[in-house]
Parts: C-alpha cells; sequence; structure tokens
C-alpha cells in the first residue's frame, strides 16, 4: 500500500501522520459534510498528491488547480469510495485521472523548463550543492519520460507503491506496470550514463 | 554475460526477466514472500541483475530525495469545498451514526454563517462562549476579521427547530454571533440600547433555557 507517513514521511519530508489515524472514518465524516475532517485529509495528502501531480504534470501552475480538482471529487462523491481498496489508492487514482485531464487540456507536451534547474537555486554547503545538481539532473531526466511512465517511477520509489496497487491507481494490468518500470528505468540509467558516464551514477 | 550460469539456460532466462520485472519493488521492500524470495534467489547469480540493483538503489535515494516545491492552499481548497452546495447524501455503509444530526448540524452552521469576533470578558455567562475555541480553534465560517462582538449568550431548548431559532433572533432583534460552544450556547448580538429588552423577550420564549447579558471587549 502507499504509505501514509511514518518513515517514508519521516525520510521524505512529507507530513507525518499518526498511525492511529483512521482514513476511513475521515471519508465516512466527510460524507457527513464535516468540513474539518475534509481538512485533515486535505493536510495528509495535499504533500504526497503534489508531489505525485508535479511530477505528471510538470507544471506547477497546474499542480494546485489539479490538487484541488482532485479533492473536490473526493468532497462532492465521498460516498463513491466503496472501502474494496485503500483511501489512499482511491485518491490517487482520481489524481492520476486528473492529471492526465489536465495535460490533456492543456496540450501535451510542454514540459517544465524549469524541473532542472529548480532543485539547485539555493547556495549551499559544497556537498548540498552536489546533491542539489544530482536532483537536478535526476529531475531533468524523470522530464523526458512520458507522464504514464513517471507516475510508475514515482508511486514506486517516493510513494512506495506495489506494482499491484499502481495498477489499480494507474487502472491498467500488472504486466503494464512491470514493463512501464523497466522501460522507465532504462531510460533513466541511459539519459544518467549520458551525464555521470556508464559507472559514474 | 552472468556469474554461475545455471545449467538450463532456458530457466535462468525466464527468472532473469522476472527479476527484471520485479527488481524496483525489491528495492522498496513490495513484493510478496515468495516473490522476494524469487528475486533474491536469482540475484545470489546474476552479475547484471545485482548492478541493477545497485543502481536502482541510488535511484531510489535520489527521487525519494527530491523536494516537493508546492505551497500549501487549503484556504483555496476551503473556500471552495463552502461554496459547493451539496445535498446530503443518502445514509450508506460508510456511516457512523451521525446521518440526520451531522447534516443538522451542518445546514444551520451553514445557514447562519456565524462569524467569530469577540474577545470575551471573563464573567460566568462569557465563560460559556469560551468554551467556542476549546477544540482548536477550527471556525471555518468564521473567517470574517470584522465579526461584530456578542453582547448575549443564550441556550436553546435541546429539541429547538431552526425555524424556532430563526424566530427567537428575529423577535428579540438579535444576531447570532458564534456557537454552539461546547456548552451547546450561542453568543448572540444586539444593539446596545435594546440589550435588556431583548434579554426580557428572549427569557420569556419558550425556546430558550437561558438568556444573559455578556460583556466583550474590542480586540
Amino acid at each position: 500500500m502507499i504509505r501514509p507517513g511514518s518513515q517514508a514521511g519521516e525520510r521524505r519530508g512529507a507530513v507525518v501522520i499518526p498511525l492511529a489515524l483512521d482514513e476511513t472514518r475521515l471519508i465516512a465524516r466527510i460524507v457527513d459534510r464535516d468540513l474539518r475532517a475534509f481538512e485533515q485529509l486535505y493536510r495528509i495528502y495535499q504533500p504526497r498528491l503534489s508531489r505525485f501531480l508535479i511530477n505528471i504534470l510538470r507544471r506547477p501552475h497546474l499542480v494546485e488547480e489539479a490538487l484541488n480538482d482532485t479533492l473536490m471529487v473526493v468532497w462532492k462523491r465521498p460516498e463513491a469510495f466503496n472501502g474494496t481498496s485503500k483511501v489512499s489508492t482511491w485518491i490517487f487514482a482520481i489524481a492520476y485521472r486528473t492529471a492526465l485531464k489536465a495535460r490533456a487540456r492543456n496540450d501535451e507536451p510542454i514540459e517544465d523548463p524549469d524541473a532542472g534547474s529548480r532543485a539547485s537555486l539555493e547556495p549551499g554547503p559544497e556537498q548540498e550543492l552536489g546533491q542539489r545538481q544530482l536532483q537536478a539532473i535526476l529531475s531533468e531526466a524523470m522530464g523526458k519520460l512520458s507522464a504514464e511512465h513517471r507516475a510508475v517511477v514515482d508511486l514506486t520509489y517516493f510513494h512506495e507503491a506495489g506494482y499491484r496497487e499502481i495498477a489499480e491507481i494507474l487502472d491498467c494490468p500488472v504486466g503494464t506496470v512491470k514493463t512501464r518500470m523497466l522501460h522507465a528505468r532504462k531510460r533513466l540509467k541511459d539519459m544518467l550514463a549520458d551525464q555521470f558516464g556508464a559507472d559514474g551514477w | 554475460m552472468v556469474d554461475g550460469i545455471p545449467d538450463d539456460a532456458a530457466a535462468f532466462s525466464e527468472a532473469h526477466r522476472d527479476a527484471q520485472e520485479l527488481l524496483a519493488w525489491y528495492v522498496t521492500g513490495k513484493l510478496e514472500a515468495d516473490e522476494h524470495a524469487r528475486v533474491g534467489a536469482h540475484l545470489s547469480g546474476c552479475a547484471d541483475c545485482q548492478r541493477d540493483l545497485a543502481f536502482q538503489r541510488k535511484l531510489e535515494a535520489g527521487i525519494a530525495a527530491m523536494p516537493v516545491d508546492v505551497e500549501q492552499g487549503w484556504s483555496r481548497l476551503r473556500d471552495l469545498a463552502e461554496a459547493e452546495e451539496i445535498p446530503a447524501p443518502a445514509p450508506r455503509g460508510l456511516r457512523f451514526g451521525r446521518e440526520q444530526a451531522g447534516y443538522l448540524g451542518w445546514g444551520i452552521a451553514a445557514s447562519l454563517a456565524v462569524a467569530l469576533g469577540a474577545t470575551l470578558m471573563p464573567t460566568a455567562a462569557t465563560q460559556l462562549a469560551q468554551n467556542t475555541s476549546a477544540d482548536g480553534a477550527y471556525h471555518a465560517l468564521g473567517a470574517a476579521p470584522t465579526a461584530a462582538p456578542g453582547n448575549m449568550i443564550v441556550i436553546f431548548r435541546p429539541d429547538v427547530t431552526e425555524a424556532e431559532m430563526r424566530g427567537a433572533l428575529r423577535a428579540a432583534d438579535a444576531r447570532l454571533v458564534d456557537g454552539p460552544t461546547a456548552a451547546d450556547a450561542y453568543v448572540l448580538s444586539t444593539p446596545a440600547a435594546k440589550r435588556t429588552a431583548a434579554l426580557a423577550l428572549l427569557k420569556a420564549r419558550h425556546e430558550i433555557v437561558l438568556a444573559e447579558p455578556m460583556d466583550a471587549a474590542a480586540r
């Protein structure tokens, strides 16, 4: 399942969620039009969904709108969550569909021109600069993948979703997820080898 | 191409393809136990996969460390949610026993659109009102910074209807400023010159349990 916080949250600077928090119960409260529950859900998901959406959309100005569109689906139709999947799987699936629609509306494929430089804006100690440069190069390489491949990579490595859950989110066969991951990995390897040399990464 | 090639090249090739497909989730620990064991067994004899594993570990660390660069925007989403007029959904399996009461509470709150604006003086009556923020000062419907301070506190009968509340407020020329507090009290505002008369009127109404004056200090 997609990890709701704890280790992943701490390591990646995302919101750390109390383990006892029951997201299913939050959805039930949202069914009852509890705005406070909706805010809790927002605060849980905003960092992870933003991250997921920016990786698919690659255009920061579209992210907030897509994030709000995603969560407004939850707010308007919380009863659509039928409990057969994790809340996180349901919400990420909505986010994925929302992001693809946003991309279609805004014409493919103008990638974020600043994606490669955003991570290296601030000066700092040498080792941190090196890390930021590495992240910038990685971000640029990710930007050259298709949205579908980026989604698989990000869901796997950042959100720590298993391939079956990713297939649910992307609404595709598990074989497709595996194939996309293989292709994405190969492309990233090739692109990073261009930057760092075959053994430099 | 690999160290320790098994006798059965076809089986190795099949295991290699399987491992390549699953390697990403081997790295993140998201495989089933049998899959994990299968990939692990192949890894021990495949130099290609071992190199790939090292690459993927770096990739995982690099991608996990990429920053999230989006500002918080709850206030904008809250505005959207509040603007959305949605009828109460039919009871479903997900409800937890608060069906009608939950929507009634929301409906009253939304229709009255109260604003919290008073810093209340610590009198006996205002103690009821001070409980308003005891739950963490969340006032989704009260973001207006210029709300009028309240000068009366009332408690309605528990079974009062929204129409009866509205009727009492109109009769007393009072406006709802805040509530319900934790004690189910409401803070009302009425012109200072009319307060005594308003309190007398409210106390006389059958739907009011308590009506007391309350002094508020400007913020």
